[in-house]
């Protein structure tokens, strides 16, 4: 209990700091607004009613706290720049719960594929004693590793979408409309996040297995006649996972985070590309809560890091 | 029951084991005795079938009953290996720290046992009899578990509970479902050894199953090992660098040295007439009261004045570190210690591990600030030789940097005293001279050094600087025997040209009573007895003093 409540004063403390951060930044980077809704060509007075109505005449400092206090009070505020209709501004609530949901999927299908993929290949990884295959799997990883994601995208794009006509590339199916179509689309841009980091998974997981099996209590296992599958599976895997846990959540905070770059590639309206372009149109009301989004995200993946570990290790809770 | 014929195994190219012939008879205690790098664990580990993968069997072969368990140039035969592991030969390790698995309950592990194995046909209700063969290469479904595996499951827990009993171990419910670390280091060794007995094996293998223990300890588990050999005759094949332990418990011993057996015979035998020159100074390089302590030569006359004096220390640990949250809440580690060092002496420091005695080291060298009470120090800086020379040299660093950079810090703190880069190349190479090191050794690296060799550049560094006082923290724990004897001659040797005192600390009584003018005991933090060495040993006051004394 004490350690709930620990987390989550951390948690408000860094929300506040990093949203106050991201509001200065915004006073600080050049661009306005206002220049951006109405062009270089508006009059004066027009910037200037403008400004009147987005309330940025008030000092930064009291904007600041009027937004913070919305936000406290679970108003997340308008959008400068999104309309709902013709007459209204969209608010951001709503805006980002449209994205959410997109960005979530993504990362969930993206997160399974990583575990499907990298565990089992780590462990046959590391138990090969087979110096070829030892070798093609070390080319293999580095090699998707090394891929930038824009271009394993436009590959996936390229290959299933062109070549084997598994999807229609662009052709994005809202979830509202046909979540089974919505899910399959997503299977390929997920594909072009997975592959990476399953390929940097499998090898870290290799790395632990490696050095775990070097363990005496490896050597224990083996003295009471423990087959070599016995070792890896009763004994090696768990010790190991450890470090590939805290590995694999900062994997989930970046694709949680939304990937910018994949959604771009097959133009998915996700959390990414709803974060990029609200930056340069200087949508402050929407960037804001997007930054507090991705900081909960992140924080709140550590913290499941954190209660697993104590599910995995023993050591760390009991004491 | 178990040959070894002719057995030499290799590591590359360099030979671990040369041509060993050892037999190890049925209900039998037979002890391999040898210091570090003699083959000793090499031999064990091979015979377990255990040996890493780039060791090879070069001649000979093994046999267990008749049956070749292993032979030069041939593949080690794992699936026969695995069914004579754990069922017929077991084996007891050397660190009950790390030997069990950090993420599994203890009473499952041992259980394992059982699951890979058929029951033995000793146990009591509910389990079946001895299978023909058992089947650990296929340890998804282990044989019965489909028929009455309710019941199977309640058989091999009554079994591991009562092999917790008959280990010792005291609630044997309680530690069943404890994680290792959650019982102390005795306690683990004690579910290792209930772990290697459960199956009733003919062979177990124990390599240095008390040396990471206290004293204390360490003769309540060979008092186990014993009883388990007079009870269940079991043969025993009990590795051990420490002879008097050897001489304990062994029907016979063979000494090991640089891969070879040099001799074999019984514990009278080896002591009494000891046929090897080796075995000889084996022998008396082992520290013991029997001997006469050597009297000090005329040089280094203790005198009454003090170089330290501590007055109601007490050092303390903040539970919770420096969390924002928490307060930290004092453990004290130390309580009420009073005493002073004077110049020119030694005091042993004894005491098992816990007690306090590295805390109040640090504290004396203003290494902890954690403290309350008053150490007021006589002279410069004291300095400190390190347990294990293996880590506390950096790897990266020569040996001439290693010993320059006491100079080197000393001149940053008081500028008035730096040296120019000669001196401290002067100042280190007459060190190397003083410590008994060639002054060659000034370019190498830790790495290409001895174990000997880098305890000696450790005391090299401590004494650069000519402190008054040098805490030595077990300075020859981790070291062989003879390389012990060699070193203790040589701080005893320094103490008296440069007239230093020492606080000696070490868990082997033994030890503090061949180096220390006066012995300081310590148990859960106090301050139990200081006195003359001499006098403590004959006139222990207190009761732990003489609990001490007995077990070593």
């Amino acid at each position: 209990m004490k350690y709930l409540s620990k987390k989550i004063v951390t948690l408000i403390m860094t929300l506040f700091v990093v949203s106050a951060a991201a509001f200065i930044a915004f006073q600080i980077i050049p661009g306005d607004v206002v220049t951006s809704i109405l062009g270089t060509e508006a009059t004066p007075e027009r910037e200037a009613q403008l400004r009147e109505e987005l309330g940025l005449n008030d000092p930064p400092v009291a904007r600041y706290f009027r937004w913070a206090g919305g936000v406290l009070m679970g108003d997340l505020g308008i959008s400068y720049r999104y309309a709902k209709n013709m007459n209204e501004m969209m608010p951001v609530a709503e805006l980002i719960g449209d994205k959410l949901p997109v960005t979530l999927s993504l990362a969930a299908i993206s997160l399974v594929l990583i575990v499907a993929v990298s565990i089992p290949l780590g462990v046959l990884w590391a138990r090969s004693r087979n110096k070829v295959l030892d070798a093609a799997l070390g080319v293999i990883t580095q090699t998707t590793m090394a891929i930038p994601s824009f271009f394993l995208g436009i590959i996936v794009t390229y290959l299933f979408g062109m070549v084997f006509k598994c999807f229609v590339p662009g052709g994005y199916v809202s979830y509202e409309k046909d979540i089974k179509g919505f899910l399959f689309y997503l299977l390929f841009p997920a594909l072009a996040i997975a592959l990476p980091k399953a390929a940097m998974t499998a090898r870290f997981l290799r790395g632990s297995l490696l050095t775990e099996l070097r363990a005496d209590y490896v050597r224990t296992a083996r003295s009471k006649g423990c087959g070599e599958r016995r070792v890896m599976y009763g004994h090696v895997l768990r010790n190991a996972m450890m470090p590939v846990i805290t590995f694999l959540g900062m994997i989930i905070a970046e694709i949680v985070a939304g990937s910018i770059v994949v959604e771009q590639v097959f133009s998915l309206p996700g959390i990414g590309r709803l974060l990029i372009s609200s930056i340069s149109t200087r949508d402050l009301p929407v960037v804001e809560i997007l930054i507090l989004y991705i900081t909960f995200v992140v924080i709140f993946v550590y913290f499941l890091v954190d209660i697993l570990y104590r599910v995995v290790d023993p050591r760390i809770s009991g004491k | 029951m178990v040959t070894i014929e002719d057995l030499s195994v290799n590591f590359g190219s360099t030979e671990a084991v040369r041509h060993v012939n050892l037999e190890i008879q049925g209900g039998e205690i037979l002890g391999v005795v040898g210091e570090s790098g003699s083959g000793k664990s090499v031999t064990a580990l091979t015979l377990m079938g255990l040996v890493s993968e780039e060791a090879t069997v070069t001649s000979g072969r093994i046999l267990f009953d008749d049956a070749v368990l292993q032979e030069a140039g041939k593949p080690r035969d794992k699936a026969l290996y695995r069914r004579y592991q754990g069922e017929r030969m077991s084996m007891v390790f050397q660190e009950p720290m790390t030997s069990l698995n950090p993420t599994q309950r203890v009473g499952r592990q041992v259980e394992e046992m059982l699951r890979l194995h058929s029951m033995p046909a000793y146990s009591e209700e509910g389990a079946p009899g001895r299978g023909t063969a058992a089947e650990p290469s296929s340890p998804a479904e282990p044989k019965g578990r489909a028929a009455g595996g309710r019941q199977q499951r309640q058989a091999m827990k009554q079994l591991v509970l009562e092999t917790f009993a008959a280990v010792g171990l005291r609630e044997p419910e309680r530690v069943y479902g404890c994680y290792p670390h959650q019982l102390s280091g005795g306690m683990r060794q004690r579910v290792m050894i209930a772990m290697a007995i459960i199956l009733h094996p003919r062979l177990i293998v124990a390599d240095e199953p008390t040396t990471a223990l206290d004293v204390t300890v360490q003769n309540q588990i060979m008092d186990l090992l014993r009883e388990i050999n007079e009870k269940r005759h079991n043969a025993i094949l009990f590795i051990t660098h420490d002879l008097n332990l050897a001489r304990r418990i062994c029907h016979r011993i063979a000494v090991m040295k640089d891969g070879r057996v040099v001799e074999t015979g019984t514990p009278e035998e080896i002591f009494e007439h000891p046929r090897e020159e080796y075995t000889r100074n084996l022998i008396e390089a082992v520290p013991s009261r029997m001997k006469r302590r050597t009297k000090r030569g005329g040089g280094g006359q203790i005198c009454p004045e003090p170089v330290v004096t501590v007055r109601d220390l007490q050092v303390y640990y903040r539970e919770g570190g420096n969390s924002l949250f928490s307060r930290g809440k004092k453990n004290h580690v130390v309580r009420d210690a009073g005493f002073e060092i004077r110049k020119g002496e030694i005091l042993g420091l004894v005491g098992e591990s816990g007690c306090g005695k590295t805390s109040l080291s640090k504290a004396i060298l203003g290494m902890n600030r954690d403290i309350t009470g008053e150490i007021r120090h006589y002279s410069t800086r004291p300095q400190m030789i390190f347990q294990d020379p293996y880590s506390s040299l950096n790897p990266s660093k020569t040996v001439g940097w290693l010993l320059e950079e006491p100079l080197r810090a000393r001149g940053k703190l008081e500028p008035e005293r730096a040296m120019s880069a000669a001196d401290m190349r002067c100042a280190a190479m007459e060190m190397l001279g003083t410590v008994g090191l060639s002054e060659a050794y000034y370019d190498r690296r830790p790495s290409q050094l001895s174990g000997g060799q880098r305890q000696r550049i450790s005391i090299g560094q401590a004494l650069i600087t000519r402190p008054g006082l040098v805490i030595a923290d077990e300075p020859v724990s981790a070291l062989d025997v003879t390389i012990q004897a060699q070193i203790m001659e040589l701080m005893r040797r320094l103490q008296e040209e440069m007239g230093l005192a020492y606080l000696f600390i070490s868990h082997d009584i033994n030890v503090i009573y061949q180096m220390s003018d006066r012995i300081m005991v310590m148990k859960e933090g106090k301050i139990l007895e200081i006195g003359e060495t001499e006098e403590v040993f004959a006139h222990p006051r207190e009761e732990y003093t003489r609990q001490l004394l007995r077990e070593s």
